[in-house]
């Protein structure tokens, strides 16, 4: 299993995360932000757990996060 | 020269302490970004919609114009933040957005807020001026842009009467001091290319600003240029020929920095606004410029040239990392308490120490900024030569200070 954490307040919404990871990210047509798809709050960052299959893709999202707050926590 | 009484300068304001610092050195308005659709996106100390009622209250009170900046790319999915954006700007009274993408400036002007065109619209010709002048009654010229093209620039609207939404001649805007971009502003791509972080995003990761060694592929040979930072471009400052800049026709004077800390919004605003008074009242005179000089050499830059406007050939490049400022801020304390009657504020030391002599410095959101020269320093009503980390002590400051203030020693950098 693959933790993703998501410090959703820091995000410029520049769609970086939806082009290499779109079945775990999109973004949000109400403020602009890219929303963690099945992410839950706890205190302003989004978690969620997935199977070792999206590691790849979502390790690009992180990768190309220009303002580095996207993170992944093999577990 | 043409009267010079409606010249505006627009302060550049990142914080609360640096819209108060601001106002209080005498700038006309102000500009500043909410939310991420704005070139310091990446910057932490940004104002959120909420923060729009204090700031308009602040400026309204001190009857200071306010403009909010939505100048990034705009894709699909930004357009609905940039409408909410735009209709809090039109209910909180903001005096106009600064845009550069064309849907901004297309509801900005159905929504009936006026605005300006940025200078990432990289405006450099007259037509370009008369195309937008349906959207727009001030303009912020390319800043790659010489004296000379400017001035043709505005005795071309005065000819043409290109004027603007409102029916009066269009105002040209130019950046009178701050950072450079190494490229034409807003078409730079470094530090996209190296980490996916676009600065037309406003997440600049300043990569120019760093040390390059240039590598000939062939033999391997490593050349350090010169010495020289060959991307970083130093701080333009216009300060020296002012004069020639209002002369060009130039009617407002942006200063930029909306990353940097208040007493750099303090020390800029106040020396180019007693320049403009000087040039006004025909007193702008070598010495005053060199004092002009010296204030803003003691707040962040990475040294000064005249950028491209006096016609010069490029490359005044850097030749450090970081601020040349000949002087720093060490924090020392914090406020505890003002006794207005006596003009006394109570601070607690945090660390190092302060002995009279010392020049400080004190900033708040409210206060913006302080300075002085310590006097006198006194702990329990006793005089004392010095106080260090954990005293408690008073200190005649002049200006209402409020607790939690940050107190600085000001030192030789």
């Amino acid at each position: 299993m693959v933790r993703i954490l998501y410090h959703r307040i820091k995000c410029i919404g520049c769609n970086g995360c939806v082009e290499v990871a779109p079945d775990r990210w999109r973004i949000s047509k109400k403020d602009g932000r890219s929303n963690l798809i099945g992410g839950k709050n706890k205190k302003g960052i989004y978690q969620v757990q997935v199977s070792m299959d999206e590691y790849e893709q979502n390790l690009k999202a992180a990768e190309s996060c220009p303002v580095k707050i996207i993170r992944l926590q093999v577990l | 020269m043409k009267q010079l009484n409606d010249v505006e300068i627009m302060a550049p304001v990142g914080s609360f302490e640096a819209l108060a610092a601001a106002i209080n050195a005498g700038c006309n308005s102000v500009y500043f970004g909410v939310e991420q659709l704005n070139m310091r996106a990446r910057s932490s100390i940004n104002f959120t919609t909420v923060d729009l009622a204090e700031i308009m209250h602040r400026c309204h009170e001190a009857n200071v114009r306010a403009y909010l900046t939505i100048n990034t790319v705009l894709y699909d999915h930004d357009i609905r933040l940039m409408r909410t954006i735009v209709d809090a700007a039109v209910e909180n009274k903001v005096s106009g957005v600064i845009a550069s993408d064309h849907a901004a400036m297309a509801y900005c002007k159905k929504a009936g807020i006026p605005v300006h065109v940025s200078t990432q619209a990289n405006i450099s010709n007259i037509e370009t001026v008369e195309f937008y002048a349906t959207y727009a009654d001030v303009m912020v010229l390319a800043r790659e842009l010489s004296l000379r093209q400017v001035k043709e620039i505005t005795r071309e609207i005065e000819r043409r009467q290109i004027t603007g939404p409102s029916g009066e001649l269009v105002r040209i805007e130019v950046f009178a001091h701050g950072a450079l971009c190494m490229a034409i502003s807003g078409k730079c791509y470094l530090s996209l290319h190296s980490h996916n972080a676009s600065a037309n995003r406003g997440a600049c990761i300043q990569n120019c600003r760093r040390k390059y060694i240039v590598v000939d592929q062939d033999e391997g040979v490593e050349m350090a240029v010169d010495n020289e930072y060959i991307m970083s471009a130093k701080d333009l400052c216009t300060l020296p020929f002012l004069d020639k800049v209002l002369d060009a026709g130039v009617r407002i004077l942006k200063i930029e920095g909306r990353g940097r800390a208040a007493d750099y919004v303090d020390a800029t605003v106040s020396c180019y606004r007693e320049a403009t008074d000087a040039i006004q009242e025909g007193i702008f005179t070598r010495e005053k410029i060199d004092n002009w000089m010296r204030r803003l050499a003691t707040v962040y830059n990475r040294g000064f040239w005249d950028g491209y406007y006096l016609g010069r050939k490029m490359g005044e490049w850097n030749d450090s990392y970081g601020s040349k400022a000949t002087e720093k801020k060490v924090f020392v304390g914090r406020g505890v308490k003002y006794f207005s009657k006596i003009g006394v504020g109570e601070f607690k030391m945090e660390s190092f120490s302060l002995k009279r002599g010392d020049k400080f410095m004190i900033t708040g959101p409210t206060t913006g900024i302080i300075r002085g020269e310590v006097e006198e320093i006194r702990v329990n009503d006793r005089e004392v030569e010095e106080v260090r980390k954990g005293d408690h002590f008073s200190l005649p400051v002049g200006a209402a200070i409020r607790p939690s203030d940050k107190l600085y020693k000001i030192v030789e950098a």
